[in-house]
């Protein structure tokens, strides 16, 4: 039987999977269909030769819903919020994104602000009734949202998140009125303060419910139409995965579901190498996202911004992305200085040697005049050199220096941007750049990767086996995961243990039963505890790990001290004199799902590595270049810098004073001379 | 193109991969200082409002970089630095010395606007400053937060001159128990010292990977080839505006004792890549407390011209050099000793930044824009709890709306240029403080009508469970924002007080019966079971209103910016409510009676 992976992206659709009793492997490149994106999947099965009735385990990440609500594209959503405070999603935290542009533009709010109804009831922060709940009010509101034509309502109250019966009182009633809506409750979607992030959450999962539920159900029709009977799974933005019948419920977790599998590679990596530290870098046509797994587990954020003020508040990758990759487009500025980026010229018209009507100087162009790009593209377009060169010469002219010095600067430029997004994501999380493995994914990536390592002082790099296919390849490597939050507000030497005890019990009990329905069996759960504390007085809180275990009052120091180096490993300092608090408590649940043992490349000493050489020019000179077959690479080949790899849907660049060699599971290890 | 590459080749000294990531190295140093500071920090202001702004210094203090924070901290924080500097000498400054102050009259704004400057050395060589300012929560003076709008500076708090606050990373515990002594929140005070600490010490930790990287001679280039290349920037921009002088005359409400509005004459003069900006005109030193110390109308001047002159530029000395400020002696924006201050940084920086956005509107008309609500509503609170007898205190700044452009309607509830601050979390108000949090929401017909119409105002509303007492410095309450090319003024702001019964009253700006009320209220009592409540103005419009797409009037109604009423007298659209759609024949004839008056 076949564990699959599958990974819709924007523009292709991939497959990698791996046979449980044979250890056969094989991996698939289709394009992504626009329309229902879930025929990709199946095209994507059927160039695999793999039928569906042979499928144990398919694991899928979809970029389906992020698409969808950057494009604003689902059926119409109403919201019915405290009086008072209609318009939390439009005016966000009041704060422009750009210091000083005259001109910006808000992101448009998920939900108009004539679809946004207001009822009198109110909660105090204490949980009781200021003003209470009126069927009556509540039932008018209903019919008028049923008239108006929206199909998923967001229930947002203020203070919901100490208690959700006025929000749960208005969803018996919206079901009464209007039984086929569908209904998001804030206390439901985030059980935690601060109003912005919990509202913005809310109508996330509401505008989501009717465009997943539909787009799920389309995917199971037309995998179970062809026999499948497998488990199907969908990866989750904080880097686990859930059953699909718990997605459509909960459809806000799937909004980085796209680049969770890459970091899932990243975290199989850190099983399988020496590796436990890695930085996971992709970089693609337009833009490059970084993120850490930090001693075998990718590193998550609760400040997730889907667009300017717009915030997912649910515990997720922290994944950072500037605008630098392949098509970025080379310019001079007013100030006589050369840029890079973030505009890119995509892949219409793409770069200039494309010849399809661009002009200006890309990432691309650069690579390609310096001889670091095949020509043919691996035979798949043949590139135009004279294009090329005049684009990159056109930028040489402003800035007063010849082509290929030009040329040398942008790729420098472009790997000092990227440089950038590692730098924010590991100093921003208090880690240190010299602990770290670079690994690099996507069609660009392993292009740049040893020169941004050198900028970073990164000493390693690994490029995986299967870089080109990441995303489905790390979807068949994950856990089931649940992350489970819930509201507790006191100081450390005040806590009610007693109450937390049980809290936690009851989230563990919740995370058991999110296991169980997805299959894994009690031996196979893993159940960790944390808390989100804060010295007394501040604002803004850490993810502290706690032990198992009764808490007590006789354990009170033990939280703190955990604490303490909590805020010390992000923040770099602490104050042990200071005292602390709750926020909030949360159980992380994971279970391990059986996967096949993927085999690594075998020893095959006959076949030829090497496939000649190119002049390609590394600092200020031309060298002839050996060019090696990455496919026929096998386990024990070393590789001396300058050289280049050649993949079918990736390159990888060896610039001078770098080795490189083959591990046993087929990755490219990298060092660099030299560096600390 | 021949400018482009005359200017190319003026960075000489540095390839340009080196400059390029240089310049991010010094924008990202800053951004990690700020990161620092504002999630260790205590005050509220800091953490949650983000008050702060976080620099560094060349050795010269020359501004080289700065983190998006808080503008109007840009140009006022070299004074400050300059200041401490002087007072105990470049050569007897060691690592790990951090030298406080907030003096309004040595380099600072106003009196909770503290600052931290701390030299950075590469071994023994004095490489530059790193300078960490925030606005703390309360430094003591007559009413929480300093607002006592009283008329002698030693009202509004502890006046601390420049003051070493570190020795060699040691703490001077006589100076923290001075603060602490003269503080309504002494709990806030050492977490807050320790984020500056925090922030600073993280300027150090990236010098020191800038010189290890690139080596001493090259950062000390790049930090003189950054600034030059944001004063080319500057240059290039201001060449291209046509010679002459652009004129406006605004005017602040009241400096709280003023029976008169408060006079502010700008002129900016361009005349080929040199500009001044002149307030030769301006009342002289008033009585209230909007009065402007030197630093801060510099600091405002330079922040309004950063937008239409240098926006994508790094902020720093280039931008300086590029414009000259003429200030006369007796001055409301001169302010000398013992003027009161504590609203210059608020009612005042933002007229200074709206006055000459109105100007440069004429200068470069295709950037013109609507006036800004031009006011950031600080307003500051302490409150008892019923229970506990505890007092605390909190501030919100409730923002209005920005100007119509020509192709774009101006933002709604957006934070004066002069600043970026969030606004308060009522879930987070009502479980740190002893009120209910009513109301933050759009204020319908609010916004000044046109073409592109002005972003709209806001509601702010919240009720006491116990004793309070509120101050609130704000203006524009007897006029809205002016509107621009034909667009109109939008409606002003105004502050309430709510009875328990339900009954309102107007207690600054204009009432119904057209009494005008002083809108500075200093430590305004309201007894458990009242409310306070301010309506934010909205941003003047763009172009004439009659002229606004018929459609976007509806859409206007359908979403409640703008009532039917505001569509018929503003817009001539007539709209049926009920069947949510235009009278075109009743519109036309409307709007055709309006052109023709």
């Amino acid at each position: 039987m076949w564990h699959v992976g599958i990974d819709v992206g924007g523009t292709f659709t991939d497959l990698f999977a791996a046979n449980g009793e044979s250890g056969e492997t094989i991996s698939a490149k289709v394009l992504t269909t626009a329309g229902d994106r879930s025929v990709g999947v199946l095209n994507a099965l059927e160039a695999a030769a793999i039928a569906p009735a042979e499928i144990s385990v398919l694991v899928h990440g979809t970029t389906t819903a992020t698409n969808a609500l950057v494009e604003r594209s689902y059926p119409p959503v109403a919201m019915v919020t405290t009086e008072g405070f209609r318009d939390v999603i439009e005016i966000g935290r009041q704060r422009r994104q750009h210091l000083f542009a005259l001109r910006q533009k808000r992101p448009t709010p998920i939900v108009p602000r004539r679809l946004r109804f207001t009822l009198g009831c109110r909660l105090s922060a204490a949980g009781e009734d200021l003003s209470p709940f009126d069927d009556e009010e509540a039932r008018q509101v209903a019919r008028q949202i049923r008239e108006r034509g929206a199909q998923s309502i967001a229930i947002c109250f203020i203070n919901a998140y100490v208690d959700g019966r006025h929000e749960a009182r208005m969803r018996d009633i919206l079901l009464e009125e209007y039984p086929d809506c569908h209904v998001a409750l804030s206390s439901e979607t985030v059980r935690k303060f601060r109003e912005h992030g919990r509202f913005s959450t809310t109508v996330v999962r509401a505008a989501l419910l009717p465009v997943m539920t539909s787009y799920f159900n389309r995917l199971a029709a037309g995998l179970g139409d062809n026999g499948f009977s497998g488990s199907l799974l969908a990866l989750k933005s904080n880097g686990g995965m859930m059953g699909v019948d718990l997605a459509i419920e909960r459809p806000e977790e799937l909004v980085e579901s796209g680049p969770a599998g890459g970091v899932a590679y990243a975290r199989y990596l850190s099983q399988t190498t020496e590796f436990s530290n890695i930085i996971h870098t992709d970089m693609g046509g337009t833009t490059f996202d970084a993120s850490i797994v930090d001693h075998g587990e990718g590193l998550l954020t609760h400040d997730y911004q889907l667009e300017w003020e717009v915030p997912i508040t649910i515990p997720m990758l922290d994944i950072r992305s500037v605008g630098a990759g392949g098509g970025s487009i080379a310019w001079v500025d007013k100030g006589g200085s050369l840029r890079v980026g973030p505009q890119s010229a995509g892949s219409d018209p793409g770069p200039a040697c494309y010849d399809r009507g661009g002009a200006e100087a890309t990432v691309t162009d650069a690579n390609f005049v310096l001889g670091r790009l095949d020509a043919t593209l691996g035979g798949k377009l043949t590139l135009d050199v004279d294009a090329a060169e005049r684009a990159v010469s056109r930028i040489a002219d402003r800035l007063g220096i010849d082509r290929l010095e030009a040329a040398e600067a942008i790729i420098s430029i472009t790997c000092e941007n990227m440089a950038q997004a590692i730098k924010l994501v590991l100093t921003d999380r208090g880690r240190d750049p010299r602990d770290f493995v670079l690994a690099s994914f996507g069609g660009a990536g392993p292009m740049h990767a040893c020169q941004i390592a050198r900028a970073m002082n990164i000493p390693r790099i690994v490029v995986p086996a299967h870089a080109g296919v990441a995303s489905a390849f790390g979807a068949t490597a994950m856990d089931i995961r649940h992350d489970l939050e819930e509201f507790y507000y006191a100081p450390v030497n005040e806590a009610d243990f007693d109450r937390l005890n049980q809290m936690y019990a009851g989230l563990e009990r919740q995370g058991r039963a999110l296991l169980a329905r997805d299959g894994i069996a009690d031996a196979g759960m893993m159940l960790s505890r944390h808390a989100q504390m804060r010295y007394v007085g501040q604002f803004w809180e850490v993810l502290t790990p706690l032990g198992d275990g009764q808490l007590s009052a006789d354990r009170a120091q033990e939280l703190a001290e955990a604490f303490h180096n909590a805020h010390e490993a992000e923040h770099g300092v602490k104050s042990p004199t200071f005292p602390s608090e709750f926020v909030s408590i949360g159980v992380t649940a994971a279970g391990a799902f059986a996967r096949p043992t993927i085999h690594g490349a075998e020893a095959d000493a006959a076949a030829e590595v090497e496939r000649g050489t190119r002049p390609v020019y590394f600092g200020g000179s031309w060298h002839d270049v050996a060019i090696y077959a990455g496919e026929r690479l096998y386990p024990g080949v070393a590789i001396t810098g300058p050289a280049i790899v050649e993949y079918d849907h990736s390159e990888t660049v060896l610039p001078p004073g770098t080795q490189a060699s083959v591990d046993r599971g087929g990755n490219l290890l990298i060092a660099l001379d030299g560096a600390a | 193109m021949d400018a482009v590459r005359r200017n190319a080749s003026e960075i000489r000294d540095l390839d340009p991969v080196t400059f390029e990531v240089l310049r991010s190295h010094f924008d990202f140093c800053c951004e990690r200082m700020s990161k620092v500071l504002q999630k260790t920090a205590f005050s509220p202001i800091l953490s949650d409002i983000l008050d702060y702004s976080n620099a560094v210094y060349d050795a010269d203090i020359r501004l080289v970089s700065q983190s998006p924070g808080c503008p109007i901290h840009m140009a006022a924080m070299h004074f400050a630095a300059q200041e401490s500097v002087n007072k105990y000498g470049k050569e007897s400054l060691r690592p790990g010395d951090v030298v406080v102050l907030n003096d309004p009259f040595q380099g600072g704004t106003h009196i909770p606007d503290t600052t931290f400057t701390m030299p950075i050395f590469s071994d023994e060589k004095l490489l530059g400053f790193a300078v960490s300012r925030g606005h703390w929560q309360d430094l003591g003076g007559g009413a929480a937060g300093g607002q006592s709008f009283g008329t002698h500076i030693a009202g509004e708090g502890l006046r601390i001159p420049p003051l070493k606050l570190f020795n060699e990373y040691e703490m001077n515990q006589d100076l923290l128990a001075l603060i602490k002594n003269n503080t309504r929140c002494p709990e806030y005070i050492e977490g807050d010292i320790q984020a500056h600490m925090g922030a600073l010490k993280v300027a150090e930790q990236e010098f020191s990977r800038g010189v290890a990287r690139y080596g001493l001679e090259t950062v000390e280039i790049a930090m003189r080839e950054l600034i030059a290349y944001t004063n080319r920037i500057s240059r290039s921009r201001i060449e291209a505006i046509p010679d002459g002088e652009y004129a406006v005359t605004d005017f602040v409400d009241t400096d709280g004792f003023s029976e008169e509005p408060i006079k502010l004459a700008v002129k900016i003069v361009v005349e080929g890549e040199k500009m001044t900006v002149d307030f030769t005109g301006s009342d002289p030193q008033c009585v209230g407390a909007i009065n402007s110390p030197l630093a801060n109308t510099f600091s405002a001047t330079y922040l309004a011209l950063r937008f239409y002159l240098c926006p994508e530029a790094p902020a720093n000395a280039g931008l300086f050099d590029a414009v000259d400020i003429v200030l006369p002696d007796d001055c409301w924006l001169n302010a000398k000793w013992p003027a009161p201050t504590i609203g210059c940084t608020t009612v005042t920086a933002a007229k200074i930044n709206s006055s000459i956005w109105l100007a440069m509107s004429q200068a470069m008309p295709q950037d013109a824009t609507g006036g800004t609500m031009s006011d950031v509503n600080w307003l500051v609170c302490a409150v008892t709890d019923p229970e506990t007898r505890r007092q605390t205190v909190f501030s919100d700044l409730p923002a209005g709306g920005w100007g119509g452009m020509n192709d774009m309607d101006g933002a709604s509830v957006r934070f004066d240029p002069t600043g970026n601050c969030m606004n308060l979390s009522a879930e987070v108000a009502e479980l740190c403080y002893p009120i209910v949090y009513e109301a933050f929401d759009l204020r319908q017909d609010s916004a000044g009508p046109g073409t592109h119409r002005g972003g709209l105002g806001a509601r702010l509303q919240f009720r006491f469970n116990g004793n309070a007492e509120l101050s609130i410095e704000t203006s524009r309450t007897l006029a809205g924002s002016p509107g621009v090319e034909g667009g109109q003024e939008s409606r002003a702001q105004r502050l309430c007080k709510l009875l328990p019964d339900g009954s309102a009253e107007v207690i600054g700006g204009l009432a119904d019966d057209g009494a005008w009320h002083n809108p500075l209220l200093a430590a305004y009592r309201f007894a458990p079971g009242e409310a306070f409540r301010i309506e934010t103005g909205g941003g003047g419009g763009w172009g004439d209103p009659m002229a606004r797409p018929v459609e976007q009037v509806l859409d206007d109604v359908l979403d409640d910016y703008i009532s039917v009423e505001e569509a018929r007298t503003s817009y001539g659209v007539v709209i049926d409510p009920e069947e949510r759609a235009v009278d075109l024949a009743a519109t036309e004839t409307l709007r055709g009676e309006r052109r023709a008056a």
